[in-house]
């Protein structure tokens, strides 16, 4: 992975938006479980991106999965604010001598147990934000919930399952440029 | 001054975030009343292409069934042909002398023009259900309008433009329709609350009516969306809670919204006129 938003990012841009409206849309295990494989997009920018472009980064994303969706906002609206929590997230998640500048959101870089929890976290407030802005009210916040959550393990499935086929292990890749 | 700016310059992850925000709530408040010309929604031109160009695909998966229906339909209107052209020949006051000639009464013929639209996007899982359709302001589609399918009612235009529409589904937290008990002439709310898709509620059913499972429920005409008797669906539930003057009925709907691919756009040509005269008359029509 390179350390800068380059190519990679805006072909995974097209790629994730692409997926998420012509398959994921389709997908809901027992109209509970949806997948917004989009978020894995955000989750995978570099680490070190500045953080207003990554604020309008994710808006631009979930905007236009809005777009398709009609959702006017909503997607938005919990991409803009993943956006604004990764750096946070990531803060917390610090390795004990800090990020390498090699580092790079992959699984096989920073182990098995950083990336769930990192992942896990940013995609549980996502949806959680997407599922409450979506019914607005409380009445319903245990059903609200159990979509979450089940949506949660979902989507988060899924981000490792694309880490594990299309990420390599290598620690940095070899440019043949 | 100096001060001031280095201190926005310091929280402008924070000032974006809250400004981004803000928007985006600004959006969603507006969108969810709004009905009009369409620009960033699935009826937007680049975003219908993309849709139609999917369900152009995932519409040969579901040819079979899309024949079936159509096929049943076609039988179930040839059925009704058969029994008018029968009335024609057996009525023969057309033929009789001149001086008994009655002219067809023009306010007998009915207002409403149907167009058949494919659906090119659809949804039944979420709050707020949308549908896409492959017809537009070019096709005589305007916001307002009512949607239904060959088994009954599907929703309500929202938005147009020139060559595709959203449709407020009945699956959409927010929207109502009048409807009725067929037998006898009830009249109720049928509201979507979300969760299962194939069964919405029936309010303001008042307790001296004896409503039973079964029964048909149909729109009840009291609007210019829909015309009188589409159906919506059978009763499936009837409970009496005790601190409600109203029943709480579950209704199955008659129409399979996951399996939704040709729609009709009612038009109704009267519309205006009706809609005009119960505002000046100070009747607030329910907008619905």
């Amino acid at each position: 992975m390179n350390n800068s938003f380059g190519l990679n990012h805006i072909i995974q841009f097209f790629l994730f938006v692409a997926l998420q409206v012509l398959l994921m849309d389709n997908l809901a295990l027992y109209s509970m479980g949806f997948c917004f494989i989009y978020v894995a997009f955000l989750l995978y920018l570099p680490l070190t991106i500045n953080r207003v472009w990554l604020l309008v980064l994710g808006f631009a994303v979930g905007f236009t999965v809005d777009v398709f969706y009609d959702t006017m906002g909503i997607h938005a609206a919990a991409s803009v604010l993943l956006a604004f929590l990764r750096p946070h997230v990531l803060n917390l998640l610090t390795p004990r001598d800090g990020y390498d500048s090699s580092d790079a959101v992959n699984i096989h870089v920073m182990g098995t147990r950083w990336f769930l929890t990192y992942a896990f976290t940013l995609i549980l407030l996502h949806h959680m934000a997407v599922f409450f802005l979506e019914t607005i009210n409380f009445q319903t916040a245990l059903y609200t919930m159990a979509k979450t959550l089940l949506s949660t393990l979902f989507t988060g499935i899924v981000v490792v399952i694309i880490q594990l086929l299309f990420f390599s292990p290598k620690r940095e890749r070899i440019d043949y440029r | 001054m100096r001060n001031l700016f280095a201190f926005i310059y310091r929280f402008r992850a924070f000032l974006v975030f809250l400004l981004l925000e803000v928007l985006c709530i600004f959006l969603i408040v507006r969108y969810n009343t709004y009905q009009g010309a369409a620009f960033f929604n699935s009826a937007n031109r680049y975003v219908g292409q993309v849709l139609d160009f999917q369900s152009g695909i995932t519409d040969y998966f579901r040819l079979t069934d899309i024949n079936q229906t159509l096929a049943s339909e076609n039988a179930a209107l040839r059925q009704e042909l058969m029994q008018f052209r029968l009335a024609t020949e057996i009525d023969s006051t057309a033929t009789l002398d001149t001086t008994y000639f009655a002219p067809t009464d023009s306010s007998l013929a009915l207002p409403y023009h149907l167009k058949a639209s494919r659906v090119i996007n659809n949804s039944v899982r979420r709050m707020n259900n949308y549908l896409t359709i492959a017809k537009g302001t070019a096709d005589g589609i305007q916001p307002g309008m009512g949607v239904v399918s060959p088994h009954g009612v599907v929703g309500r235009i929202k938005t147009v433009s020139e060559r595709y529409a959203t449709v407020t589904s009945l699956l959409h937290s927010q929207m109502l329709i009048s409807a009725k008990l067929q037998k006898d002439n009830t009249f109720g709310t049928i509201k979507w609350q979300g969760g299962d898709y194939r069964t919405a509620l029936l309010d303001y059913i008042p307790l001296h009516v004896k409503p039973e499972k079964g029964d048909t429920v149909v729109t009840s005409g009291f609007n210019t969306v829909f015309p009188e008797g589409i159906m919506v669906g059978t009763i499936s539930s009837i409970e009496q809670e005790p601190d409600k003057s109203f029943y709480t009925i579950g209704v199955k709907l008659s129409v399979d919204f996951a399996q939704l691919s040709y729609v009709y756009v009612v038009e109704n040509t009267y519309k205006q006129e009706r809609d005009s005269l119960e505002q000046n008359t100070g009747i607030i029509t329910d907008e619905q």
